[in-house]
């Protein structure tokens, strides 16, 4: 096995990474986090992650930047809230797990075949584009991407969820779609006026 | 047993009593069985047993009965004579025996509490019991004596602690005399820049409470003085003062400084104490603008006149009030008083010692108090966080725990590190905008407004960083570290170990004893524990009190301690005294030992056994003599005493032996 070296220097951090999560809606506590650990605690995915919870809010504040996004951590959050309702500080852990993964997908450091984040983008270009999800495609989708050779194990399932009617194989949509588009395509041109600012 | 019996008539009628003290001694010594085996001893005329022999009911029951069944003596089997011999001896008293007619015999801490085997230990309150009883038959009635408690009180030290003690007791009309080490008071809280948690400014809450020091009528400040001897008893030290020459006339000198710019030293060019090294000083100095009291002093090391006799003596020459005294010697003052408070502070643990992180190897190195100094406006930088070279450092990492909670060193932790480590930290980043790191172990910020502090930090952005660091060194191994000091630690956080560059490393240093903490323990007769600081009477119960009536401790003296907290005990320091003082009297008790002048063969063998020196010799009759006031019944010479002409109350050599063959009979 080849020796990696794991010490850490300061060259290795973005001093800038903490001030940008605390300037974004809900990182505003980032800093007043006491490392008390009820938030891997009380999390009922942290015995799956790479990093606890607390350890990544401290990996953030300390601006240990590619660390934190390229986490399994903040794609294994459930979005339960359980942290963020036990947090003594009140820190809106939940809320900078959702900006951690936007910020991962926008730099393109996530995990590529890690099911979660996949099916996040798929999930959000469903909606983009049909206004509504298909379960067949959308499944189909993310097992083609991520594993296909678990595809073919599944399929009994997936004949039986077709069978009982729980998946569609008809494509499925909303009417009006360009209306659809204005509308995200003027939440876009929001945000980029807000970050231009 | 009928013998027993029949002897009784002309022995002295016994109480005894054993108490269960809830499950504490019952719950290992059979009481009952006890009990009943102490009837059944000569001359007891009732034997009892009750829950909690030192309630009121306990108290009452024994003061009926010494006036139901005429009882003559006393014996009460429970905890320490430490905690309950006083209350027993009052209920004795109450029913109208003398307290000393009383023996307390101790089956708590003695037996129950160290053994484990029922039977045995039952056994051995037997015999204990029996051994008492068998003594207090030949106790003889005693008096407390009384005697007088001089008003005046003496203070130690003029740190913070000292200052708000004298402070106190001179407001309550108190004649105090203040000796402090140092040319002036103010102790290390004059070092500070700011206090935490609340900012404000040491020198502002201070300087107002050394000048009413210095003020008060009732006040007598002696400073560059050192207490050298200490005698007399609770109530009645005879304390002698070194005062150490200034070679400036405190009476005089005005604090005008003028002979401070008139010295022909040009340029200041000596390291300044008061500045921790880090500014220069002149051979005439005065410490800092507010010192308390405003007079310049001469230093014997570089004044050129009092190493060779051959200066200009402009500075003299330039005084209008012809202040300076180049022959002034050494000289002792005696004073009297009745309560003594030490409280003479802490030492800074030196920075050398842990090498490892290079203080006075790496310029970039500095002590928590040399910072304090550098970003005081007052101080060598006029409040600038400069390094020695003059430059800004961008970076700025403070250790936690230098020299506290390490075995190597110092096993204690000094308490008051985090919180002036996070103040530190604010203010570097606020004086330089430098990026700052902490390193600790635990944080600790137990108190009013602390832990809010500590949020208050996190939220201004200085890391914190959870780990002790390993060392500090120059040794770069990246671009980034070239020509800084790097910081070696593992983040136990963040699970990996870190290599921070910094320009500017801060050693949290903790608090020690002064370095002569054992020497003034000796001369003031009182304890220190293990790691050299005074030792409190109780550390809950009594924690200004110490072993030796009379004298208090205060502050940093007795363990490391922030200023509130100092302040609060300086001021319970204070009440212990004038509760002292106030009583007019202290009583002694009557264990003391007495010559038989008759039998006394005059061999002074006693004399310089006494740790009290309570023995002196009669000249006339050739015969020692006791200072019963002086005498704290240690026994050392009725022990020694080659003719046994020496007696001590309480501990007669007919109690003793019975004793013994009490504890021996079967």
């Amino acid at each position: 096995m080849p020796l990696e070296q794991k010490v850490k220097y300061e060259s290795d951090c973005d001093k800038e990474f903490a001030t940008w999560v605390t300037s974004q809606t809900g990182g505003e506590n980032l800093r007043h986090c006491i490392q008390c650990g009820i938030c891997s605690a009380t999390c009922p995915l942290s015995l799956y992650m790479d990093y606890t919870p607390r350890r990544l809010i401290n990996l953030a504040r300390e601006g240990f930047k590619k660390e934190v996004l390229s986490s399994f951590t903040i794609w294994l959050c459930a979005s339960c809230y359980a942290c963020r309702s036990e947090c003594p500080k009140e820190i809106k852990v939940t809320d900078i797990m959702y900006m951690l993964k936007r910020k991962a997908i926008e730099e393109g450091v996530f995990p590529r075949r890690f099911p979660i984040p996949v099916l996040a983008r798929e999930f959000s270009r469903m909606i983009f584009m049909f206004g509504r999800i298909n379960e067949t495609l959308l499944v189909t989708d993310l097992f083609l991407r991520t594993n296909w050779f678990k595809f073919l194990t599944m399929t009994g399932l997936g004949f039986n969820l077709m069978r009982t009617g729980r998946l569609s194989l008809m494509p499925d949509s909303i009417k009006r779609r360009g209306e659809l588009r204005k509308v995200l395509d003027a939440i876009d041109a929001e945000e980029k006026k807000e970050e231009v600012k | 047993m009928s013998d027993n019996k029949n002897k009784q008539a002309d022995l002295p009628r016994v109480g005894f009593y054993i108490c269960h003290c809830g499950s504490n001694i019952a719950g290992t010594i059979d009481v009952v069985e006890v009990s009943k085996y102490v009837s059944g001893l000569p001359g007891v005329a009732v034997s009892r047993e009750y829950k909690y022999m030192c309630s009121d009911p306990g108290q009452e029951m024994i003061a009926q009965d010494i006036k139901d069944h005429k009882l003559e003596r006393l014996v009460v089997a429970a905890c320490s004579p430490n905690l309950h011999e006083e209350t027993f001896r009052k209920a004795a008293a109450k029913g109208g025996l003398n307290p000393f007619f009383f023996q307390m015999v101790n089956i708590r801490e003695h037996a129950s509490w160290v053994h484990t085997d029922k039977g045995a230990a039952t056994q051995k309150a037997m015999d204990l019991a029996r051994a008492a009883v068998a003594r207090v038959r030949h106790h003889q009635s005693l008096e407390k004596k009384r005697v007088p408690v001089d008003p005046n009180v003496l203070v130690v030290g003029g740190g913070i602690a000292g200052i708000h003690a004298a402070l106190t007791l001179a407001n309550a009309g108190k004649k105090v005399t203040l000796v402090e080490r140092e040319a002036t008071i103010g102790g290390h809280m004059a070092l500070f820049d700011k206090t935490f948690p609340t900012l404000d400014c040491a020198a502002c809450i201070l300087t107002p409470k050394m000048s009413a020091v210095k003020s008060h009528p009732n006040i007598k400040l002696w400073t560059y003085s050192e207490v050298e001897k200490v005698e007399g008893y609770v109530g009645n030290y005879k304390v002698k003062v070194k005062r150490k020459p200034r070679y400036v006339n405190e009476d005089l000198c005005v604090g005008c400084m003028e002979c401070i710019d008139a010295c022909v030293f040009k340029e200041a060019k000596f390291p300044d104490k008061f500045n921790q090294g880090l500014g220069k000083r002149k051979p005439v100095y005065i410490d800092f603008p507010q010192a308390t009291p405003k007079v310049v002093l001469l230093d014997p090391q570089t004044c050129i006149q009092l190493k060779t006799g051959k200066c200009k003596k402009s500075c003299a020459e330039v005084c209008d009030r012809k202040a300076f005294d180049f022959e002034q010697k050494e000289k002792f003052e005696e004073i009297q008083v009745g309560a003594i408070v030490l409280a003479t502070g802490f030492k800074a643990y030196d920075a050398k010692r842990d090498h490892q992180y290079g203080y006075g190897r790496y310029p970039g190195v500095y002590t928590a108090l040399e910072i304090e100094r550098l970003v005081n406006a007052s101080g060598p930088t006029s409040g600038e966080v400069v390094l020695r070279d003059g430059k800004k450092p961008k970076a700025v990492g403070i250790v936690h725990c230098v020299g506290s909670r390490d075995a190597k060193s110092n096993k204690w932790c000094s308490r008051v590190c985090c919180m002036y480590s996070l103040k530190l930290a604010h203010l570097i980043k606020e004086h330089s905008d430098a990026e700052v790191y902490n390193f600790y172990i635990d944080m600790r910020t137990p108190g009013k407004g602390y832990e809010e502090f500590y949020d208050k930090l996190l939220s201004e952005g200085v890391h914190f960083i959870r780990g002790r660091v390993s060392d500090v060194t120059d040794w770069a191994v990246t671009p980034e570290e070239e020509g800084r000091l790097v910081m070696r630690v593992e983040d136990t956080l963040a699970g990996f170990v870190r290599r921070i560059p910094v320009d500017m490393v801060v050693l949290s240093t903790g608090l020690e004893p002064q370095h002569d903490a054992q020497e003034v323990r000796r001369r003031f007769n009182i304890g220190c524990g293990s790691e050299g600081f005074f030792q409190e009477r109780h550390p809950k119960l009594a924690p200004v009190n110490t072993f030796t009536d009379g004298i208090y401790i205060a502050g940093a003296c007795q363990a490391p301690r922030d200023i509130p907290d100092t302040v609060a005990q300086a001021g319970a320091a204070a009440a212990e005294a004038l509760a002292l003082i106030d009583a007019g009297f202290v009583e002694l008790e009557p264990n003391t030992s007495h010559v038989i002048e008759d039998e006394c063969s005059g061999c002074k063998s006693c004399i310089p056994l006494c740790p009290y020196s309570a023995i002196s010799f009669e000249e006339n009759k050739k015969k020692a003599i006791i200072n019963e006031v002086l005498c704290k019944g240690c026994g050392v010479c009725a022990a020694a005493c080659p003719s046994g002409s020496i007696r001590q109350n309480l501990f007669e050599d007919d109690e003793i032996f019975s004793e013994i063959e009490g504890v021996l009979a079967k």
